[in-house]
């Protein structure tokens, strides 16, 4: 296995194959760094180059895009507080406080490396594991799934800061929003009042960039319309001590393999993808640290969490593509139909009849890394101005840009509107005290729950059967303790900010 | 009523509508559970949570101060991006676009003199250009043309 590896990396590693390589990770790296350009479509847009190449080239291209996105939305998020891509939501809660800490230098490299480590670490499980956890993946039923989401969805006890209750409503809110348009089985339609603009429901990312953005630019706009200047950030700190920042990152071994293992799990099983992938590890991360109440002002340990996740979390998608040649998400669903192209079936058979193309995604999986690490350090100098830029000249673009992104997903002015929609409504409910993030897991996962328990009923309408299968019940039994960890976090924070005044930042 | 119970009702108005509106969905012909199944169940969650968060404002002792915030420009912002998302069918994404940078940098930070409107206008120039062949020529997103302007 491991000499095979070793062929295909020194076989990756020619021109041939590392120029497609570098070019897709750089292309990655704009994409996801640019709020509502997914790294989807900048892999449908890499994808017609590719059918001239020889299909490990083009594979090494959209492994690089793959890659090279993850890290790139980390970008925005640490510098904006606007997630470039769903998988760097949870990098937002740490890594922009960070850098408005006067530390931008400091949260990009933490996130960077943090996505190098967890990307290699990764590979290292891709590599050992493929099979047994698709073998595992494969036990997964409708009951499984829906306990996975509950459990996921449990997550948002430990996403809130001041009102568990709050939290709540926030995900119900998320939640509420994906029943509207049509269900997710029959495809009836359902709950548009007669109205055309909602009976296709709405698109996840018009949602999720309208509430971060317009909840975190109109924050700042309000210094403004306070008689003060929307100045820059004046002389930002962007010198970084690398040996530092990996230090910084190594010296907390478990948590770096821990939110990895997150990642890859969430990736090998279908539907879930990255967005939750880095939330679920950032929620872990606050639930085995020592100062939960720590996170969400800017501390190391959510930037690694985040970052680390989200790039094992494609290692586990091709894990899944590759021994059953079913996509883990909309990028890996690209890639087979490019496989498909070129005449490649993936499956149960694939790693041992075509073994030069699976470990060859293997090679190219593990030398993305190196370039994304390479083309962000050329780049970062420059990216890293953007905190320079007079808050006057970068809001009016950055609002335009997100109508592109929003616009762009499917050349519809309708997903334009949900954008201003969202941005009101997450706007408002930072006013009123709610947090975002469980509205955003809530909108994540809802069609999700829902296929699945519709699903499960209709095989079987025992509901005894969510907690008799074993994979489901103890899903749901990790849930209740999920809540019940955080219950008791939230109550041992709540006591120790006894008597001070809760602050009225946004609670993101 | 503080703010909470404020938010409180909202919601459970929210959800009470939407509950309603479950009420005239069709069942589904070929199968036991139909689309308002699952929307039915999570609306009554949200219901409760939401009266639970009505009670627990009146039950508070202290409220917390709300802090003063200015809104002027929260809600001519807004007031701008949305006469942006509006005008964007009729007018197209090029003038649009223009008109909406150059407006939005003036009331967020009004230009002194002749060389501060020189800067507002070379930036809505630039951005629109930018972002127009970014994303029309080299991404391939056809972008809105107006109506009313063909462009």
């Amino acid at each position: 296995m491991f000499s095979q590896l070793l062929t295909s990396l020194a076989e990756v590693a020619q021109l041939k194959f590392m120029i497609p390589l570098v070019i897709g990770t750089w292309t990655g790296l704009i994409g996801g760094a640019i709020p509502g350009v997914t790294i989807t479509m900048t892999i449908i847009l890499v994808l017609p180059f590719t059918f001239g190449l020889d299909p490990l080239q083009g594979l090494a291209a959209m492994t690089g895009v793959y890659v090279g996105g993850c890290a790139g939305g980390l970008v925005t998020a640490v510098l904006l507080g606007i997630p470039g891509t769903p998988a760097a939501i949870a990098t937002t809660f740490d890594g922009f406080p960070m850098a408005r800490k006067g530390e931008p230098g400091r949260a990009i490299w933490l996130g960077t490396w943090a996505s190098f480590f967890g990307g290699l670490l990764g590979a290292i499980f891709l590599v050992g594991l493929t099979l047994p956890l698709a073998r595992f993946a494969l036990r997964f039923g409708p009951w499984e799934f829906f306990s996975l989401f509950i459990f996921a969805l449990s997550m948002v006890a430990g996403l809130t800061e001041q009102s568990l209750l709050k939290g709540f409503i926030s995900g119900t809110i998320g939640l509420a929003i994906t029943v509207i348009g049509s269900d997710p089985i029959m495809g009836a339609p359902r709950l548009d009042f007669g109205s055309e603009f909602l009976s296709g429901g709405f698109q996840f990312l018009p949602v999720l960039i309208g509430v971060f953005a317009f909840a975190q630019i109109m924050t700042d706009l309000e210094k403004a319309g306070d008689g003060r200047r929307l100045e820059a950030q004046a002389a930002p700190d962007l010198s970084v001590s690398h040996p530092a920042v990996v230090w910084e990152i190594l010296k907390r071994p478990f948590l770096l393999v821990w939110s990895t293992l997150v990642g890859i799990l969430i990736g090998v099983l279908p539907a879930i993808g990255s967005s939750a992938a880095n939330v679920m590890a950032y929620d872990q991360a606050k639930k085995i640290s020592k100062h939960p109440e720590k996170f969400g002002t800017g501390i190391p340990e959510g930037v690694i969490a985040a970052e680390s996740s989200n790039n094992a979390n494609v290692a586990g998608s091709l894990v899944t593509i590759m021994a059953f040649g079913i996509p883990g998400d909309a990028v890996t669903a690209v890639m087979l139909g490019a496989m498909i192209i070129h005449g490649i079936q993936p499956g149960p058979l694939f790693i041992t009849q075509q073994p030069r193309v699976s470990y060859g995604i293997f090679a190219a999986y593990i030398l993305a890394h190196p370039v994304m690490m390479v083309l962000q350090w050329l780049s970062a100098r420059f990216y890293l101005r953007i905190v320079t830029v007079p808050k006057a000249i970068l809001f009016p673009v950055v609002l335009v840009l997100c109508v592109v992104g929003a616009f762009a997903l499917n050349n519809t002015v309708d997903n334009v509107y949900a954008l201003l929609i969202f941005g009101v409504l997450g706007y408002l409910m930072v006013k009123f005290g709610f947090p975002l993030a469980p509205l955003i897991l809530g909108v994540i996962l809802g069609d999700e729950i829902e296929k699945n328990l519709i699903r499960a009923i209709m095989t079987d309408p025992d509901p005894w059967l969510f907690l008799t299968r074993p994979i489901s019940g103890v899903l749901l039994a990790l849930s209740v303790g999920s809540i019940a960890l955080a219950l008791w976090q939230h109550r041992r924070t709540q006591a120790r900010l006894a008597g001070v005044e809760p602050e009225a930042e946004a609670d993101f | 009523m503080g703010r909470d119970g404020a938010a409180g009702l909202v919601c459970l108005a929210g959800s009470l509508v939407l509950l309603w509106a479950t009420l005239h969905l069709s069942k589904a012909p070929l199968v036991p559970i139909g689309p308002a199944f699952y929307p039915r169940i999570l609306l009554s969650v949200s219901a409760g949570l939401s009266v639970l968060l009505i009670a627990s404002d009146f039950l508070r002792r202290r409220r917390p101060a709300a802090r003063e915030a200015r809104y002027r420009l929260v809600v001519l912002t807004f007031l701008i991006f949305g006469g942006y998302v509006f005008l964007l069918s009729p007018l197209g994404y090029r003038v649009s676009t223009f008109l909406f940078t150059l407006i939005l940098q003036a009331v967020i930070e009004p230009p002194r003199g002749g060389k501060g409107w020189l800067r507002v206008l070379a930036v809505a120039l630039a951005a629109t250009a930018v972002t127009y062949y970014a994303f029309e020529i080299y991404l391939f997103v056809l972008l809105p043309r107006g109506w009313a302007t063909g462009f």
